[in-house]
C-alpha cells in the first residue's frame, strides 16, 4: 500500500513521501511531526445498529429464568454445546448462536460487552432515540452537532480531511458538525465522472465552488474536491483484504471493507461510522433461527472479517457497536418484540480488556424492569462512549464532547486499560 | 426562452445579466451563512422581492422550477392569478400530462387486480401448489433451487452491492423474507437472498409469467415512480405535484415493506392525491384507513389481547375466523404455526401522534400511545398480502371466497372481533366503551383539532415553502389559519404564499433543492424530455432520495444540512454532467436548440453563449467570478452539440420501459428496473462515462452542478 498523507491546515496542502524532497525544510519538519502523530493515530469504528436490536437475544441472559418465562417462543436456548443454543460466555450470559464468529474474539479477550447500557431518556421513538444517541445529549433536541464530530472538534492538532468518514450515503447525525467530515458510500466511485475530460470538468467545478464564498455549499464543495484528489492516489479499486478475511458481500460488509482500506492507506482516519439496519423486529423475530438470527450472523461475521483483515492494526483500532434502545423483555403477540429501554454494546480491539460482560445486571423479574416492561439501565451510553473517547482516542475534554453531562472517569466501566 | 429574441437583444441581455449578477452578490451576502450553519443569518433584512424575482421564486417553490418561457407565461397571466390557479388544480387542464401516463397500466388497476397481475413468484408457486395447479416444470425448477440452497448453507454472497451501510434497512422488515424469498424455511441463511439469482428458476418463472400475462411486482413501484417523475416534469398542476410530494413524505410509506408495493398505487391515487389541498382531517382519515399505512405501521395486525379469552376452544375459533379472512397458505402460515396472533402493536399509534399530527413535543405520553393503540385495534386489511389472488384467478376458482378475494383483497376493513371495546382515555378525552370503529375516528378528530397539530403542520408547510427555519411569526399565522378554517390546507397555503415572509429576499433561493427537485428542475430548465424511467430514477436514488424508498416513517428531511455533504454533492455534479451530455437513457436535453441560431455566424460569440446559459439555468444570477471561470471553459473551439440520438418526439408519449424490458426477456425488470433501495447503487451508472468534449455541454453541466442551481 502506498502510504501518502494528506494534510490541510488553513489552506490546502498536499504532500506525499514522493514530494518531500522538493519541500522546504521547515515544511518537511512539520510534516514529519504530523506523520509521526498520524502513524500512532488511534481509530474508532462506530457501528450503529439502526432500528433497535434486541439485546436480550443478542447477548442472552440465559441464567435468568424470567427470560424464558417472558419469551415462550423466541427465547434462545441455554448453552448445551449444540450449535442452536446460546454460546456460553461466562455461565450467565451467552451470545446468540449465529454469532459464532465472535467466539474466538471473546476467548482471546479482545471482545468486551457492556450490558444494560443505553440512553437514560425514556423515549421509545426510533428517531428521537437515534437522535439522542448520535447527538450525545439524551433529552436535548436542540443540539446541532453529533458527539463524534465534537470529538473531532476537540482535537485540532491535525486537520487530515479523512479524520472523520461515514461510510454512508448521507452524513449521519453523529458526524454532523463544524469539524470537516466526509460521507461516502463507495471509494472507487468518489470522483467526477466525465471520461477523459474528468480532470478539466472537475477543475471547472472546483473554480465555481471555490468562488461561491458566500454560499454554504462553498465549504462542502471544497472538501469534496480535496477528498476526490486524495482518493485518486489511494487507488481503491485495487484493494485486497489480508489474512484471508472475507467480508459478507452486502452493504455492511462493503462499508467495513472500505473502512479497513482507509485505515491501511494511512489517511489519518480517527473516526469511522457505519450503520446496519433491519433490527426493528416487531413481527416474527425468530429465535435460534429466523430473522434476527440472519441479521446477527451478518453483523458478527462482517465485524470478525474486519478484525481479521486489520490484523496487527487492531492494536490501534477500537470497534464500538450501539443501537438506539433495547426491546421489550416480554415477546409481543406477533412473536416479536416492541420498543424497550436498555441494550447491549460490543467493544472490540487488541487494547480492549475483553472476555468480560461489564456493567451491573439489573435482573428481569417484573419488579426489576424499567416501567414494568423493559430491561433497566445501569450504564449511561455516554460513560461507554466517554471511555472510548478518552482512553482510546485521547480526548482531553469530555465535557466538550458530552455537554451537560458529568463525564467522570470514575463512572467508566474499565473495558479499556 | 425564445431563441430569436434572446439573440437580437443580446447586448441588453448582457447588461441585465451584469446587473443581476451584481444583485445576486448582494442577495447571497444577505442570505449568507455564518460558519458551518446552514441557516440564513437571522439578522438578514427581509426586503421585498422584485416582481421578476417573485415569479422565479413562485415557479421554484410552487413547482419544480421554470421551463424555458415559463417566466414570460406567468407574467402574461399575472402572478397572483397564477398562484390562484395552482391552488385549484382541478380547474387546470392537464390532459397532455395524463396522456404521457397511458402506458403505465398499473396506475389504473384496483389493488385486487394488482395482486392478480403482479404476483410475487414464490407466493404464487405456493398458492398454485395448494390448489394442485403447479406446472411440473415450474415445480422442478423450484425444487432444484431448494436443493442447491440446502447444499450451500454458507452466507452466500448476495447481489454485488457496492457499499454503504445506508442501503441496509434502517428499520422495518424489508428483509423479513416476505418479498425476497419463501418464508417456508426461515432457518435458511439464504432466506433473504433473491431466488431470482438462480437462472433456471428464473427462466421457468419468466416463461410462466409470460404465458399467463403476469408481470413481476417490481414493475408496480417502477411505474409509480415513473408517474411521479413524469407528472412533476410535465404537469401544469405544479403545486399539486409539490403537495403530493409533501404529503407522501409526511405520511411516508416504504415500498419494500411487505405488501406495500401493491398497496401504494391506491395510496397515491386514492389517498394522497384527492386530499392534497382539502381539509387535513380528511387526509388524516384517508391515511388512517389506507391499507398502505395500516400495513407499513403494522396496525393491520394489532389485536386486542382481550378480544378472545384464552380457552383452547375459543382459540380454535379465532384461528378459523382468521382462516376465513384469507385462503392463502402463506397469509395464514404464521397463524397456523403459532396459533392466533394476539397482541397490541403500538407502532401506528405512536407515529400517528409523533409524526402525523401532534409532533414529538406535542404533549402526549406513553400511556396515550397505548390507549390510541387500543382504539385502533381491529383496523385491518382483508387478505393483506393478496392471499393468492393470482392463483385463484389462474385456476378459475369459483365460490364465495374467490369472489370476496377478487373484490376485497388488500382493502381496509374494521374487524370488531379483534377490537378492544373497553373505555379509553386519550389526551384527557374519554372514549366510551363499545364504540367499535368509532374509537379510531374519535382519536383522529381529537388529534386533528389539537392545537399542537395546527402548529406542527404549519411548521412543516412553512419549512417546505419558505425556509429551513421558518420565521415564528409566519408559523403562528399559518397555525391560526388552520384553527380558523378547521384545518383547510388550501387556506394555509394561501396564507403562506401571500405572506411577506414568503415574498421576502430572505426566502429567495434559501432552500437547497432535494434530489427529486434538483433532477426534475434540471430537465425542466433545459426544456428537456424524459420518460421518467428507471435510469432517471436511479440518479435520484444515487443522490439520496429514491421515491417510496425512505424506510423510516419520518420521511425525508426538509432541511439543507441533511442533503449537503461531500458524497451527495458529488453525485449532484455527476448527475448534471450525465444530463447535459445525454447519458441518461430515456432522458434527452437538446442543447443544440440553444446554440443553433448562433452557428450561422462564423464563430460563436462566447460571451453571448455563456450569457444565454447563465440566464437559462441560473436565472442570470451568478457571480462575476463564476462567470469568468465558466468563460475560461469556453476556450476550446465551440461547436454545436450533436442532437441527442433519440429524438424527443418519441418521448411525447413515453412507452413503458418495464413492459419493453419484459418483452425482451428481462425479468424481473429492465436495466435499473429493480426499484429497490437495497440494489439501487449496484450499477456504477456511468463508470465508462463519456468524455465531454463539447464546451457547450460542459457549460450546461457545470451550471447545473453549480451552487446556484442547487438552490431554489
Amino acid at each position: 500500500m502506498n502510504r501518502r498523507f494528506f494534510l490541510t491546515s488553513g489552506g490546502i496542502a498536499l504532500a506525499s513521501f514522493g514530494a518531500m524532497s522538493v519541500t522546504p525544510s521547515f515544511l518537511r519538519r512539520a510534516l514529519a511531526e504530523a506523520l509521526e502523530k498520524m502513524g500512532r493515530r488511534k481509530t474508532l469504528i462506530a457501528i450503529f445498529q439502526r432500528g433497535a436490536v434486541d439485546g436480550l437475544n443478542m447477548v442472552v441472559p440465559f441464567g435468568e429464568s424470567a427470560y424464558y418465562d417472558l419469551r415462550p417462543n423466541i427465547a434462545i436456548r441455554k448453552p448445551n454445546g449444540s450449535a442452536d443454543a446460546a454460546i456460553n460466555l461466562d455461565g450467565f450470559f451467552g451470545l446468540h448462536p449465529s454469532m459464532q464468529s465472535f467466539k474466538s474474539l471473546w476467548d482471546s479477550k479482545r471482545l468486551a460487552i457492556v450490558h444494560a447500557s443505553g440512553s437514560p431518556d425514556n423515549t421509545r421513538s426510533h428517531f428521537d432515540a437515534q437522535d439522542y444517541m448520535e447527538s450525545g445529549t439524551p433529552g436535548v433536541k436542540s443540539t446541532r452537532d453529533g458527539w463524534l464530530n465534537r470529538y473531532l472538534q476537540s482535537k485540532t492538532d491535525s486537520r487530515s480531511l479523512f479524520r472523520g468518514v461515514a461510510m454512508t450515503q448521507q452524513m449521519p447525525r453523529a458526524m454532523q458538525g463544524r469539524a470537516p467530515a466526509i460521507a461516502m458510500s463507495n471509494l472507487a466511485e468518489f470522483r467526477i465522472r466525465a471520461g477523459q475530460t474528468s480532470a478539466s470538468v472537475q477543475g471547472g467545478f472546483e473554480e465555481i465552488y471555490d468562488q461561491a464564498v458566500n454560499d454554504s455549499l462553498h465549504g462542502t464543495g471544497k472538501e469534496t474536491f480535496e477528498a476526490i484528489n486524495y482518493l485518486k492516489q489511494v487507488n481503491p479499486a485495487q484493494y485486497k483484504p489480508e489474512n484471508g478475511a472475507t467480508y459478507p458481500a452486502n452493504g455492511f460488509g462493503n462499508a467495513l471493507r472500505q473502512t479497513a482500506q482507509l485505515i491501511k492507506a494511512g489517511v489519518g482516519l480517527e473516526v469511522a461510522f457505519t450503520e446496519v439496519g433491519g433490527w426493528d423486529t416487531h413481527v416474527n423475530q425468530g429465535n435460534q433461527q429466523g430473522q434476527l438470527s440472519n441479521l446477527l450472523r451478518n453483523f458478527s461475521s462482517a465485524i470478525a472479517a474486519l478484525h481479521t483483515d486489520l490484523g496487527q492494526r487492531m492494536d490501534d483500532v477500537v470497534i464500538l457497536s450501539m443501537s438506539e434502545f433495547g426491546r421489550t423483555v416480554r415477546e409481543n403477540g406477533n412473536r416479536g418484540t416492541d420498543h424497550g429501554h436498555a441494550n447491549a454494546m460490543f467493544i472490540l480491539g487488541n487494547s480492549v480488556r475483553g472476555g468480560k460482560v461489564y456493567g451491573d445486571w439489573p435482573g428481569l423479574r417484573s419488579s426489576q424492569l424499567y416501567e414494568g416492561r423493559d430491561l433497566a439501565l445501569t450504564t449511561d451510553f455516554r460513560d461507554v462512549f466517554g471511555e472510548v473517547a478518552q482512553k482510546h482516542l485521547g480526548a482531553t475534554n469530555l465535557n466538550a464532547v458530552f455537554p451537560g453531562y458529568d463525564a467522570s472517569t470514575s463512572k467508566f466501566r474499565g473495558f479499556l486499560g | 426562452m425564445n431563441q430569436k429574441k434572446s439573440g437580437t437583444h443580446s447586448t441588453l441581455l448582457k447588461r441585465v445579466t451584469a446587473l443581476t449578477s451584481a444583485l445576486a452578490l448582494l442577495i447571497t451576502s444577505f442570505a449568507a451563512v455564518d460558519g458551518q450553519s446552514m441557516k440564513p443569518r437571522s439578522t438578514a433584512k427581509a426586503s421585498k422581492l422584485s416582481e421578476d424575482r417573485r415569479i422565479v421564486h413562485v415557479l421554484n417553490r410552487l413547482g419544480f422550477g421554470a421551463r424555458p418561457g415559463d417566466v414570460e407565461r406567468v407574467k402574461a397571466i399575472g402572478l397572483d392569478k397564477y398562484i390562484e390557479q395552482q391552488l385549484n388544480p382541478d380547474m387546470i387542464d392537464d390532459s397532455a400530462t395524463e396522456a404521457k401516463l397511458q402506458h403505465l397500466t398499473a396506475l389504473r388497476m384496483t389493488t385486487p387486480e394488482l395482486y392478480e397481475k403482479y404476483p410475487q413468484p414464490g407466493q404464487l408457486l405456493r398458492a398454485l401448489q395448494q390448489r394442485g395447479a403447479l406446472p411440473q416444470d415450474l415445480a422442478a425448477a423450484r425444487d432444484n433451487r431448494r436443493e442447491n440452497r440446502a447444499n450451500n448453507q454458507n452466507l452466500k454472497p448476495g447481489p454485488p452491492a457496492t457499499a454503504g451501510g445506508s442501503d441496509q434497512p434502517k428499520t422495518g422488515e424489508a428483509k423479513s423474507g416476505e418479498m425476497q424469498g419463501p418464508p417456508s424455511n426461515p432457518a435458511n441463511p439464504n432466506a433473504d437472498a433473491n431466488p431470482m439469482n438462480n437462472a433456471e428458476y428464473r427462466r421457468a418463472v419468466y416463461a410462466y409469467f409470460k404465458e399467463n400475462n403476469l408481470r413481476p411486482p417490481q414493475f408496480i413501484t417502477g411505474e409509480l415512480q415513473m408517474s411521479r417523475i413524469l407528472r412533476a416534469t410535465y404537469s401544469e398542476r405544479q403545486l399539486q405535484e409539490v403537495m403530493v410530494d409533501f404529503w407522501t413524505n409526511h405520511f411516508n410509506v416504504f415500498a419494500n415493506k411487505g405488501a406495500d408495493r401493491w398497496l401504494l398505487v391506491s395510496y397515491d391515487r386514492d389517498t394522497i392525491r384527492p386530499h392534497t389541498m382539502g381539509k387535513f382531517r380528511d387526509l388524516l382519515r384517508a391515511t388512517a384507513e389506507s391499507p398502505a399505512m395500516l400495513f407499513y405501521l403494522d396496525n393491520f395486525q394489532s389485536v386486542s389481547p382481550n378480544a378472545q379469552p384464552q380457552r383452547p376452544m375459543v382459540r380454535q375459533l379465532a384461528r378459523d375466523r382468521n382462516l376465513t379472512m384469507s385462503n392463502n397458505p402463506q397469509d395464514q402460515m404464521p397463524q397456523q404455526t403459532q396459533g392466533p396472533r394476539r397482541g397490541i402493536n403500538e407502532n401506528y399509534a405512536r407515529e400517528l401522534m409523533e409524526l402525523h399530527t401532534l409532533g414529538v413535543d406535542g404533549g402526549y405520553t406513553q400511556k396515550d400511545v397505548q390507549e390510541v393503540a387500543r382504539c385502533f385495534t381491529g383496523w385491518t386489511i382483508f387478505a393483506p398480502r393478496g392471499a393468492g389472488a393470482a392463483a385463484a384467478q389462474l385456476t378459475n376458482a369459483g365460490g364465495r371466497r374467490a369472489e370476496r378475494l377478487r373484490e376485497n383483497a388488500g382493502k381496509f376493513y374494521f374487524n370488531p372481533r379483534t377490537h378492544d371495546d373497553g373505555e379509553k382515555i386519550v389526551l384527557g378525552h374519554k372514549i366510551p366503551a363499545g364504540g367499535g370503529a368509532k374509537d379510531g375516528l374519535m382519536v383522529l378528530e381529537i388529534l386533528a383539532k389539537h392545537p399542537a397539530t395546527a402548529k406542527f403542520i404549519a411548521t412543516k408547510l412553512a419549512r417546505r415553502f419558505v425556509s429551513d427555519e421558518p420565521p415564528k411569526s409566519l408559523v403562528d399565522r399559518v397555525a391560526q389559519t388552520y384553527t380558523k378554517t378547521d384545518g383547510d390546507i388550501r387556506e394555509m397555503l394561501r396564507t403562506i404564499f401571500l405572506s411577506p415572509e414568503f415574498n421576502s429576499s430572505a426566502a429567495y433561493r434559501a432552500k437547497i433543492k432535494r434530489p427529486f427537485e434538483l433532477a426534475i428542475s434540471a430537465v425542466r430548465t433545459l426544456g428537456g424530455d424524459t420518460n421518467g424511467g428507471p435510469q432517471f430514477h436511479q440518479w435520484i436514488a444515487r443522490m439520496g432520495q429514491p421515491l417510496y424508498g425512505m424506510q423510516t416513517p419520518n420521511g425525508y428531511s426538509d432541511v439543507a444540512e441533511d442533503w449537503v455533504n461531500t458524497g451527495a454533492l458529488l453525485e449532484r455534479m455527476n448527475f448534471a454532467l450525465a444530463l447535459a451530455s445525454n447519458r441518461i437513457p430515456g432522458t434527452r436535453a437538446d442543447l443544440s436548440r440553444f446554440v443553433g441560431d448562433m452557428a450561422k455566424d462564423k464563430t460563436i460569440d462566447k460571451e453571448k453563449l455563456l450569457d444565454r446559459f447563465v440566464t437559462l439555468i441560473a436565472g442570470g444570477e451568478i457571480s462575476a467570478k463564476t462567470r469568468e471561470s465558466l468563460l475560461k471553459q469556453l476556450n476550446d473551439q465551440i461547436t454545436v452539440p450533436a442532437m441527442p440520438v433519440v429524438q424527443t418526439a418519441s418521448l411525447k408519449i413515453p412507452g413503458n420501459p418495464f413492459e419493453e424490458g419484459f418483452q425482451r426477456g428481462n425479468f424481473p425488470g429492465p436495466g435499473g428496473g429493480q426499484q429497490n433501495p437495497q440494489q439501487r447503487r449496484q450499477q456504477p451508472a456511468n463508470s465508462n462515462a463519456a468524455t465531454i468534449d463539447n464546451p457547450v455541454v460542459k457549460i450546461a453541466g457545470l451550471l447545473l452542478g453549480s451552487p446556484e442551481f442547487q438552490r431554489q
